[in-house]
């Protein structure tokens, strides 16, 4: 039953000079799960705008249904039956659930008086078509992403959807509820409703494509089944580059002295029993999918979230870490999940975020910032991390994901750590910058820092780590060193993990 | 269901933000007869019907303005202006009747609120800015062109002392003399009950919550913005208007530089309501019981025998205190 849905043929864009998309061609089947995946840049959210019609192509056409469009409007796209699911969802967080989901279908009618009954009955139904129950009555800001997910992929449902495409859609939900997305999907499938993700989570995209689109600098690099890749083969589709990937050697010293010590950290409903060390030099990969405990457990660790029981020590001396500012004074630092709100002042410049964890050592005799002594401070940063950027007087917000993280990780290693918490440091980072980030971190390593790195990528934990803890439940269910595992055993012990264990309820 | 208990009645009747005010509101009462048991006259209570009417019809759009994610800030230039070129125009052209009153102030709120919302949807200019520049333009046009000389109780046209003086029932005192229900307070509750109509049963209701929410998703939705915008500023004009008339015909006294500089104190109850500053969230029963709790305090202490100005303080206390509960009890079903 391979009846095509959507055909792009030979489409190509400009911006202002620059080939967005060059000849691209991809076709989507009735009930086909795809993945369209590509770095920053690719073209891959161009290509998508043009398939909602919000975007016009230069060249190129677009079959759907058999039917062609030269200029395809956004309405046109809609009435064809393409519903795109933006990553920040577009819902209603103060409206209900049964709202949001047929609040659109009465914008369409064109009803101007709203029958309550009506409304609530439109969601039900939708609802239970995809197998789903919520309290139609609770405001969608109460509920959980992955129920935000479902309340989006119902109004896109309402509104005839024949093919649903999702941006992102797995960033910020737990493993258990990616399946359970899927399954959702699987279930739309059989009513011959296509799927397109758009991801660069290479992992995932492996577990839940059944043919998956690359695209790289505009041009599509092809077509695959997902079954003949693998994450090096993808990555190397993506980036066009060939990543050496070493694994990280680390030489135990003789005297192990132990750097950090957590002893039964316990905080309720969070995470339970904590023991762990950590050595100088040491990469410690923390893995564990959302919900885990692996985030509030960092940042108990980083004086922000106050452990209920259980002991710190620090070179040998039980500390108590109160506030984030008692963390940096006793040698840590802690690389946040979501740089982009925790790690950086977008709008301020590289200069003004390399500089602020450590104003205190640049002051004059007068108590005031001296400019000179900042910028030479600024300046030798993002010549050691090799930032690549025109001036440090750029604001942040300009700059890519590789080079914003590595502004981050420059602000931190100012502060002189010594041991280095870093939360999912290359997420939303593309493949070459992502290993260049890996050596900074290896470097650090090197240079007798501990670090703590928590990802939920298998290869990146497991190549860049020499011990792996691996969390679940707010329990650490399994510590070993990685010279005695593999990437395959570790995917089992984590899905074998996240099926186990309910989330918990805060 | 064990719904039958009458505390999760009124949460079902009231949301919960709503019960915790009517049970201050209760709870205050009850004090307030204990100190002084003449605040429990009915005639007292028709008084606080008739004076809050004015106060409650700003707050309910001030309600839907701060619902929608803006702010007006020129309600109380453009309530002084309806009142004051009301009046005037009266007095020039001798027609005593308060529906021409009514038609005229309604209709200059209607027009300078019609130019809120024409700057505010069509040039996309931040509502606190454009409502703070044309709270200014308009007393100051108000002043320069209109005038600045008040017109007195002897001046003002008969109609606004009859209409002040209309009750829509009336009952006798025992001991002679009659007081009753203000046709204010009829207004004020038909205004209430017109807003909540529309809040909750039409399209355009639902897209002011809609456009508090989430304005890019409310665009994406295929809502159209800037009307449902330009609706909401007119309409907090006209409202501002018919208040201007209700001040007047309650005060018998026409002032050009009363009421603006009271913008805060009717922005007070709506927020006291439940309303959240940020948009999106709140109800039209919350902003009617955030009015009467504060006109309630600012009667009582009077009763009570404290000086009338302990009402900003307490007006103040019990906004901090009631704002502070509020965001903590959300706070706290935040996760992490």
């Amino acid at each position: 039953m391979a009846e095509e849905f959507l055909n792009v043929k030979n489409v190509s864009k400009y911006y202002a000079g620059v080939q967005a998309l060059d000849n691209v061609s991809m076709s989507i089947n009735r009930g086909e799960i795809r993945c369209l995946v590509g770095e920053n840049g690719s073209g891959k959210s161009t290509l998508i705008k043009i398939i909602a019609g919000v975007v016009k192509q230069d060249s190129g056409e677009i079959i759907i249904n058999g039917k062609s469009y030269k200029q395809l409007r956004p309405i046109d796209s809609i009435n064809e039956g393409i519903q795109v699911i933006y990553q920040d969802l577009s819902l209603f967080p103060n409206l209900s659930v049964a709202e949001n989901i047929s609040l659109n279908q009465l914008i369409e009618e064109n009803k101007k008086l709203i029958n309550w009954n009506e409304v609530k009955s439109i969601a039900w139904k939708e609802l239970s078509n995809i197998k789903k129950e919520l309290d139609l009555n609770e405001r969608v800001e109460n509920l959980s992403i992955a129920n935000k997910q479902l309340v989006a992929i119902c109004r896109a449902l309402i509104q005839n959807a024949k093919l649903i495409i999702m941006d992102e859609p797995t960033t910020a939900i737990t493993k258990r509820e990616i399946d359970n997305l899927l399954e959702v999907i699987f279930d739309l499938k059989k009513r011959g409703i296509s799927t397109l993700f758009v991801s660069h989570k290479l992992s995932e995209i492996l577990q839940i494509a059944e043919k998956v689109t690359v695209l790289r600098d505009g041009k599509k690099v092809g077509d695959f089944n997902a079954s003949e890749l693998d994450y090096d083969t993808l990555s190397f589709y993506m980036s066009g580059r060939k990543i050496v990937h070493s694994t990280f050697d680390y030489q135990a010293e003789n005297d192990k002295k132990t750097l950090l010590e957590v002893q039964n950290l316990t905080k309720k409903g969070q995470y339970q029993d904590i023991s762990f060390k950590l050595h100088p030099g040491e990469i410690v990969g923390m893995i564990g999918s959302l919900g885990s405990g692996r985030t509030e457990l960092a940042l108990s660790l980083f004086g922000l979230n106050k452990p209920d029981s259980g002991k710190i020590y620090i070179n040998g001396e039980l500390v108590k870490i109160n506030s984030p500012r008692e963390a940096i004074d006793l040698g840590l630092s802690y690389l946040p999940e979501d740089r982009l709100k925790q790690g950086l002042f977008l709008k301020q410049s590289i200069q003004n975020n390399i500089v602020v964890t450590n104003l205190k050592n640049l002051l004059s005799k007068f108590q005031l910032i001296n400019d000179k002594q900042k910028s030479k401070y600024a300046k030798m940063w993002v010549d050691e991390l090799s930032v690549n950027v025109p001036s440090i007087e750029v604001a942040v917000q300009a700059l890519s994901g590789g080079n914003q993280q590595r502004v981050v990780i420059a602000k931190w290693l100012a502060t002189n750590p010594r041991i280095f918490i870093l939360d999912s440091p290359t997420v939303g980072i593309d493949v070459a910058s992502k290993s260049n980030i890996h050596n900074i971190i290896r470097q650090l390593a090197r240079k007798g820092i501990g670090v703590i790195m928590i990802s939920d990528e298998v290869p990146e934990i497991v190549r860049n780590c020499n011990r792996i803890i691996v969390m679940a439940g707010g329990n650490i269910v399994r510590e070993m060193n990685t010279v005695d595992t593999t990437e395959d055993e570790l995917f089992e012990i984590l899905s074998s993990n996240s099926k186990n264990s309910e989330r918990y309820v805060p | 269901m064990n719904g039958n208990h009458w505390d999760v009645q009124i949460r079902r009747i009231f949301g919960q933000n709503e019960s915790y005010l009517l049970f201050i509101i209760i709870a205050y009462s009850v004090l307030v007869i204990f100190l002084n048991p003449s605040f429990l006259t009915l005639e007292n209570l028709f008084d606080l019907g008739k004076s809050s009417a004015s106060l409650g019809i700003m707050a309910i759009g001030v309600f839907i303005v701060l619902l929608s994610g803006g702010i007006d800030l020129s309600f109380t230039a453009i309530a002084i202006s309806g009142q004051y070129i009301a009046a005037n125009v009266l007095i020039a052209t001798g027609v005593d009747n308060i529906l021409f009153a009514f038609l005229i102030s309604g209709l200059v709120g209607v027009c300078l609120g019609a130019l809120n919302g024409l700057l505010i949807s069509y040039y996309r200019i931040p509502t606190f800015i454009v409502t703070l520049g044309t709270l200014n333009i308009f007393h100051g046009f108000l002043l320069t062109v209109v005038g600045t000389k008040a017109i007195n109780s002897a001046q003002l046209p008969k109609c606004f002392k009859i209409f002040g003086a209309k009750n829509v029932l009336t009952l006798v005192k025992p001991g002679g003399g009659s007081y009753g229900v203000s046709v204010f307070t009829a207004i004020f509750i038909a205004i209430a009950l017109l807003s909540w109509f529309i809040l909750k049963y039409t399209r355009l209701g639902r897209g002011i919550y809609a456009i508090g929410g989430d304005r890019e998703a409310a665009e994406r939705a295929g809502l159209n913005v800037a009307r449902i915008q330009f609706f909401i500023y007119c309409y907090v004009g006209i409202l501002a208007g018919i208040a201007g008339i209700l001040h007047v015909s309650l005060i018998r006294y026409s002032n050009p530089t009363y009421l603006v500089g009271s913008e805060l104190s009717v922005i007070a109850p709506v927020v006291l309501g439940g309303t959240r500053i940020t948009g999106g969230t709140g109800t039209i029963i919350g902003t009617v019981l955030g009015v009467a709790l504060i006109t309630l305090i600012n009667n009582s202490l009077i009763l009570i025998g404290l000086s009338s100005f302990w009402q900003g303080f307490f007006t103040g206390v019990i906004v901090a205190i009631s704002v502070s509960l509020s965001s903590y009890q959300s706070r706290k079903n935040v996760t992490i």
